[in-house]
């Protein structure tokens, strides 16, 4: 009960009381303020359809996030690690012409692999070199930005495009949508289905337990026998498959083609989903829900409230700094930052 | 071709300031055993402070202490939190980073209603080559007191053993403390390097990971001040040559080439890390 009071409970009071303050500040009452940002989120077909865009859209990168989490390893690079994913699904899906359920599985594919080489990269600098992971992964981030940026406004720049966005898909690559009417695909139930093989994986596999224990007790770990440097760089991969699989699912289910614009930083509101998801995946689920609300209804909050939407970035900062009160991975090994 | 050369020296400097601030600011506090991820967010909090109080004062000066001032309030966030609530350092570096440029971004709103980007402000002109010139003095004297006086002794001490600190009658709670707090003014000032030095407004996400390439710099120079600020000067030089290239050779877009710094960190910290031994308690909550 303590550890729920103190954890993702405490998170979300402390949210709901920061929100309500910060709305009192602004000089409207909390109450028209929430009014507004459920009726905003959840007040219709087409606000809850936005709402599980936005969760679908968080809870891939927030599950890559809490795997490296629990393998104690802090994977920041989530944001990049999509965007590479979402580059590599947009680039084949607008050049292919095969059958669409092979289309959409190999951007699917595509999507994982490109997010997994990037979560790799960092996986291979921490193991081979003991390069902190915590830098190397938001490096990644900026140099993926700017490959982005130069491919679309380069070679895969779509011949009718005025930004930075390839070319759209033809509308039989587009995934089957599950909500009629919104824009909302079937890119949510894979999420889902991820966060429950993710969920028995952590608890009932023996690398389940190897990826715990290297990040509960990296001594004991390694004493026992578990190979950290080959699972540093496979829960690194993992984590960014996860993530560049979400990529994928915006681009083939939601916007149709890759811009560079796709995520508002989906891959570091990750980082306080998992952790007021308490870094279960399935309580991950619930977490992405909440916070998919904020960020759909939040538009209607800032119209009718008079605070801006990025107010959110900082309640989700507090949300993290409060939860990192509480010990997620054993203290690290000397000179990984 | 003295020019270009000529340029690049001139880029190279000014490109290193902030970095070498947010890098002191790095040592110092990693030397007395916190990890400052947050390095991020200080700087974008000097870099805002310093817009808004330039132009509300009219005064870029006044703008530029207040950055400082601003950045070891962020720098005591920190800090207590490591030492009193002795909370992971990461995650709290982590969520003060979201924080700051989430405060920065509402701010631009509240006070300039408009998201993005401020209004220009009063700049320091042609007197934030004194910036720079204080950077290079503020890595040298760090040193002398790193290594030189009491106080720099004690700081490594809780940075190595704050046990065997406290039984020789250190507080490392109360010296942490300070050491997080000066941290964060030394990168608040980088961070209004940015802002009123180098340009005359704020605009979202304008540090663009510069906190995270100090700490590469912190890394990559061993945790020594003059080591810090040399990686930094490195780091300063492929931001400039990114500019310097741009436009001179065709086949490489200018969109990649902005990726230069960020990857010439990375490929610093493959190549040194392993060679290189951090502070033994550096991020271990005493």
């Amino acid at each position: 009960m303590r550890r729920w009071l103190t954890g993702p409970v405490g998170a979300m009071v402390l949210v709901l009381a920061l929100m309500s303050l910060a709305m009192i500040v602004a000089g409207t009452s909390p109450v028209d303020g929430f009014r507004a940002l459920i009726v905003g989120a959840l007040g219709g077909r087409n606000e809850i359809g936005e709402t599980l865009v936005a969760t679908s859209a968080l809870l891939f990168p927030s599950l890559g996030v809490a795997l490296a989490f629990r393998a104690g390893l802090f994977n920041i690079g989530a944001e990049g690690q999509l965007l590479i994913g979402a580059l590599l699904a947009g680039a084949a899906g607008a050049q292919m012409h095969n059958a669409p359920w092979i289309a959409i599985v190999t951007m699917l594919v595509l999507g994982a692999i490109g997010g997994g080489v990037w979560g790799a990269i960092a996986g291979f600098m921490r193991a081979r070199f003991g390069a902190s992971e915590i830098i190397s992964t938001l490096m990644l981030n900026f140099v993926a930005a700017d490959f982005a940026l130069a491919l679309v406004n380069g070679p895969l720049k779509g011949p009718l495009a005025t930004g930075a966005e390839t070319a759209w898909l033809v509308p039989q690559y587009w995934m089957p949508t599950l909500l009629p009417q919104t824009r909302l695909s079937i890119g949510i139930l894979i999420a889902i289905a991820i966060a429950i093989v993710l969920q028995w994986v952590l608890s009932r596999t023996v690398f389940g337990f190897e990826l715990r224990a290297c990040g509960d007790a990296p001594e004991a770990a390694r004493r026992s026998g578990i190979n950290i440097g080959r699972l540093t760089w496979i829960a690194l991969s993992l984590s960014g498959a996860i993530a560049g699989v979400g990529g994928a699912t915006i681009v083939a289910g939601e916007l149709h083609r890759f811009n560079t614009q796709l995520s508002p930083g989906y891959g570091f509101t990750a980082i306080a989903v998992a952790l007021v998801g308490d870094l279960q995946p399935l309580w991950i689920c619930v977490a992405a829900f909440g916070f998919g609300i904020l960020e759909s209804g939040g538009l209607a909050m800032q119209a009718a409230a008079q605070v801006p939407k990025d107010a959110i970035h900082v309640i989700e900062g507090l949300i993290i700094l409060v939860l990192a009160a509480r010990r997620y991975v054993a203290t690290r090994a000397e000179g990984t930052v | 071709m003295s020019g270009i050369f000529g340029a690049l020296i001139v880029l190279t400097l000014i490109k290193a300031t902030p970095l070498i601030y947010a890098a002191l600011g790095g040592v110092i506090s990693e030397r007395s055993g916190v990890v400052n991820i947050a390095l991020e967010g200080m700087m974008a909090t000097g870099a805002f402070t310093a817009v808004i109080v330039s132009y509300a004062s009219h005064s870029a000066l006044a703008g530029l202490l207040a950055a400082v001032l601003a950045g070891a309030l962020v720098g005591l966030v920190l800090a207590i939190a490591a030492t009193r609530f002795k909370v992971d350092q990461i995650v709290a570096g982590m969520g003060i980073n979201l924080i700051c440029s989430g405060a920065a971004a509402y701010g631009l709103v509240l006070i300039f209603n408009q998201p993005g980007a401020s209004a220009q402000v009063p700049a320091l002109g042609r007197q934030y080559w004194l910036l720079v010139l204080l950077a290079f003095a503020l890595a040298v004297a760090l040193q002398w007191v790193l290594q030189r006086t009491p106080w720099g002794l004690r700081v490594r001490a809780c940075g190595e053993n704050p046990r065997a600190a406290a039984a020789a009658g250190i507080d490392p709670l109360a010296l942490r403390m300070w050491a997080v707090t000066y941290s964060g003014m030394l990168a608040a000032l980088g961070g209004a390097f940015l802002s009123i030095g180098e340009l005359n407004l704020y605009s979202d996400g304008m540090t663009a990971g510069r906190g995270f390439i100090a700490l590469a710099a912190v890394i990559f120079g061993r945790w020594n001040p003059l080591g810090a600020a040399g990686a930094a000067l490195v780091f300063g030089f492929f931001e400039a040559l990114q500019y310097v290239l741009q436009g001179r050779i065709a086949w490489l877009p200018a969109d990649a080439m902005q990726a230069l710094p960020y990857l010439a960190a990375l490929f610093a910290l493959a190549g040194i890390t392993g060679r290189v031994r951090a502070p033994a308690s550096d991020g271990v909550p005493y």
